[in-house]
């Protein structure tokens, strides 16, 4: 198989899964699994056999989709090294979420639908990462996008799914719209919406780059990677299953922002870097604190996810796309492990979510609590994890580009520490507070296996040395890049201590404050105010709310008002009404009598023969 | 004696008056029908005594047209009538009102 054929078929397998779903497994749960996982696998091996018969170069490969007039959409695939690291993240760890899921779904009576979604989830995903055009991303960022809807609804008859599938959809929709006016604006401007062509453009004139086009773009972005002020539909998401939360809302879609800004990283100027930066910065900042006021385990994850997105959106406005590409593949493996290691929790204690109602799990789950735990140490950054160097690159870059957002970041760090101690210390240790903790039980090997393998890249994944040469060379660039700025080793060191400082403060204090397997918030009970102000959550949701209800329903209400008196009742009725005035008239003519008719018709003959005559 | 065209034409005229008054009065299609034929050929006649009296033959060329076409006419104009009575079993004109209902 040629590399292009290999990628191809990476692309079309979960595809053919979906359809076979749709059309055959509906009903059938045990099949379509299978169907769905032995296609995860298939995207696992072709992605390896397109890396290794590319042989580290960039394939393209392109035929034209549609035509309408001189304007011609192409399909087409761009597969370099970042796409070939991103490709490799998203098919392994797709693989073992879906593994998972056969253990963790084995109960869902809709397990036929749920399969179905994760297939054209990774269809879609897959086509995100290959895409060489903007309109072909968009198609399947759109895509994605759908996915997500039909996943986080999963549990349909419950509102909370159903409210939370439908706000997720809106929300993004707000952030593509400004991706697809950039994409219009973008083909004005440069006459073509391919990647290559458009860095060909820019690389041949630099003054052509625009900040309305990149900031257009960020839109999509913002929506897609839940940034400010757009974040609101991410932890709601958590409504969905869990694995849909690893795979859709951790490790791979919400990514695909900070994935899509890489692949264009050519389009932006200064000004939209340091404002992605400062944005990145302040969700750190932020979802840092509310996960402090979250008590379902994974509406933790979610705020941290959040944060961790904050800190890649960071490193790319620092100017480090290449750092950012590492944060992205490490947080893919820790948040995932973290995400399956809640979701076995979650299934091990009978669906209870409650942090306080769990308490003393590592003796009854002693393999997901190990596995947790390493994913924690690795978010926090302890030295040797893989979060550590990724964590450790931004801090670094942060440090050089600005004092401010550095300190903002580091405070972040601390944050996270402390809520992700707050979250082991509570669930993994003392006592167990509720009838389902009391009677939890280790996972079976479905989810167990996959926590192991993901732990140990969540270990090891940090060390971009020992990757295969065809991955990474993105971020070894730029690793490598910042290891030449003047003042790294001290920066280097500044940073080691601080981050250092960062877990252990962050995870003691935790254990201070809350105490091993506590029953009760104690910042709650303590500080009920402050605890009050981080549960709000800056009243985001709030605001839109009011927004909604308040000025977006007086407008609605306003062009309500307008249809119903002037569209439908002056132009649709009235034209109605004209016509049917000059039928009641026409009508009162066809009195049924031929007799009349011959007046008529005389009559008719009269007129014509006095305008013949010239009388009128 | 010759009889003048205003004889001719004062019949033709006359014709004519009884054909149209019989359209217009008179209540069965048939007898309307006939009326109208009365009055094509009080037309034919003062067409053919213009033509004798101008000794052209315009007037009679114009008479064949009417002759052909009020055959036709017939045919088309009694079938009608023929197909409309099986339906209705009425061809007076009272009865053909469905287009006021």
């Amino acid at each position: 198989m040629t590399a292009t054929q290999s990628i191809l078929a990476a692309l079309l397998t979960p595809l053919l899964s979906a359809v076979l779903i749709a059309f055959f497994g509906r009903r059938r749960g045990v099949l379509s699994s299978i169907v769905s996982v032995v296609a995860a696998a298939g995207i696992v091996g072709f992605t390896l056999l397109a890396i290794r018969s590319a042989q580290n170069e960039t394939i393209t490969a392109s035929f034209e989709w549609l035509t309408f007039g001189d304007f011609t959409i192409h399909m087409g695939i761009l597969f370099d090294g970042v796409s070939a690291t991103m490709l490799s993240m998203v098919a392994f760890v797709g693989f073992l979420i879906h593994v998972f899921s056969l253990g963790y779904m084995a109960d869902d009576k809709a397990r036929g639908r749920f399969f179905g979604g994760l297939s054209i989830f990774m269809f879609s995903m897959l086509g995100i990462v290959l895409a060489d055009n903007l309109i072909m991303i968009f198609i399947f960022w759109e895509l994605v996008g759908f996915s997500s809807y039909m996943l986080i609804g999963h549990y349909l008859d419950t509102d909370e799914a159903a409210a939370a599938s439908k706000k997720a959809f809106i929300v993004n929709r707000i952030g593509d719209l400004g991706f697809l006016v950039g994409i219009v604006y973008a083909y004005w401007h440069f006459g073509t919406t391919n990647l290559s062509e458009m860095e060909g453009i820019i690389a041949g004139n630099s003054e052509l780059i625009s900040t309305t086009i990149a900031a257009l773009l960020m839109c999509g972005f913002i929506g897609k990677s839940a940034q400010f002020p757009l974040h609101v539909w991410l932890p709601d998401a958590m409504a969905g299953p869990t694995p849909v939360s690893a795979l859709i809302h951790a490790a791979t879609m919400v990514a695909a922002g900070v994935y899509f800004l890489i692949r264009i990283d050519y389009l932006f100027t200064p000004e939209v870097l340091s404002f992605i930066a400062v944005l990145g910065t302040s969700v750190a900042f932020y979802a840092g604190f509310c996960a402090y006021a979250q008590n379902d385990i994974k509406r933790v994850l979610a705020y941290s996810t959040l944060s961790q997105l904050g800190y890649m959106a960071a490193a790319f406005g620092f100017g480090y796309p290449g750092v950012a590409l590492f944060h992205l593949i490490t947080h893919a493996f820790f948040k995932a492990l973290l995400f399956l290691g809640a979701g076995s929790i979650i299934h091990g204690c009978h669906h209870e979510q409650n942090i306080f109602k769990m308490g003393g799990l590592f003796k009854k789950m002693p393999l997901t609590s190990l596995t947790f735990i390493l994913g924690t140490l690795a978010l926090c950054g302890v030295y040797g994890f893989s979060g550590f160097y990724s964590k450790d690159a931004i801090l670094i870059a942060a440090g050089f580009e600005s004092g401010p957002l550095f300190v903002l970041l580091v405070i972040g760090a601390f944050l996270t520490a402390g809520y992700m101690g707050r979250l082991v210390w509570i669930t993994f240790f003392g006592k167990s507070k509720s009838e389902a903790a009391a009677h939890a039980h280790e996972s079976g090997l479905a989810m167990t296996v996959p926590l192991i393998i993901l732990a140990v890249l969540s270990v090891v994944g940090g060390l971009t040395q020992f990757w295969p040469e065809q991955l990474g060379g993105l971020i070894r660039a730029d690793l490598d890049t910042l290891h030449h700025v003047e003042g790294y080793d001290a920066m280097h060191l500044k940073v080691i201590y601080l981050g250092t400082a960062a877990w252990v403060v962050g995870l003691l204090g935790a254990l201070f404050f809350y105490g091993f397997g506590a029953k009760e918030d104690r910042l709650e009970t303590k500080a009920g105010p402050i605890y009050g102000f981080l549960a709000g959550r800056l009243w985001f949701d709030e605001l839109y709310n009011f927004y909604v209800a308040n000025i977006q329903q007086r407008v609605a209400e306003l062009l309500g008002f307008i249809d119903l008196v002037i569209i439908k009742g002056l132009i649709v009725r009235g034209s109605a009404g004209v016509v049917g005035a000059f039928s009641i008239c026409a009508k009162a003519l066809h009195v049924g009598s031929i007799h009349n008719y011959v007046y008529w018709f005389l009559g008719g003959l009269v007129l014509f023969m006095a305008a013949a005559a010239g009388i009128f | 004696m010759s009889i003048g065209l205003n004889a001719f034409l004062t019949i033709a005229g006359l014709l004519f008056a009884i054909g149209f008054l019989g359209v217009i009065l008179r209540k069965n299609t048939l007898v309307i029908y006939m009326s109208l034929e009365l009055m094509l050929n009080a037309v034919n006649l003062a067409l053919v005594s213009f033509s004798r009296f101008n000794n052209s033959m315009d007037g009679n060329l114009f008479v064949f047209f009417i002759i052909t076409v009020a055959a036709a006419e017939v045919a088309l104009g009694l079938a009608i009538i023929v197909a409309l009575f099986r339906r209705r079993q009425s061809v007076m004109v009272d009865d053909l009102n469905a287009l006021s209902r």
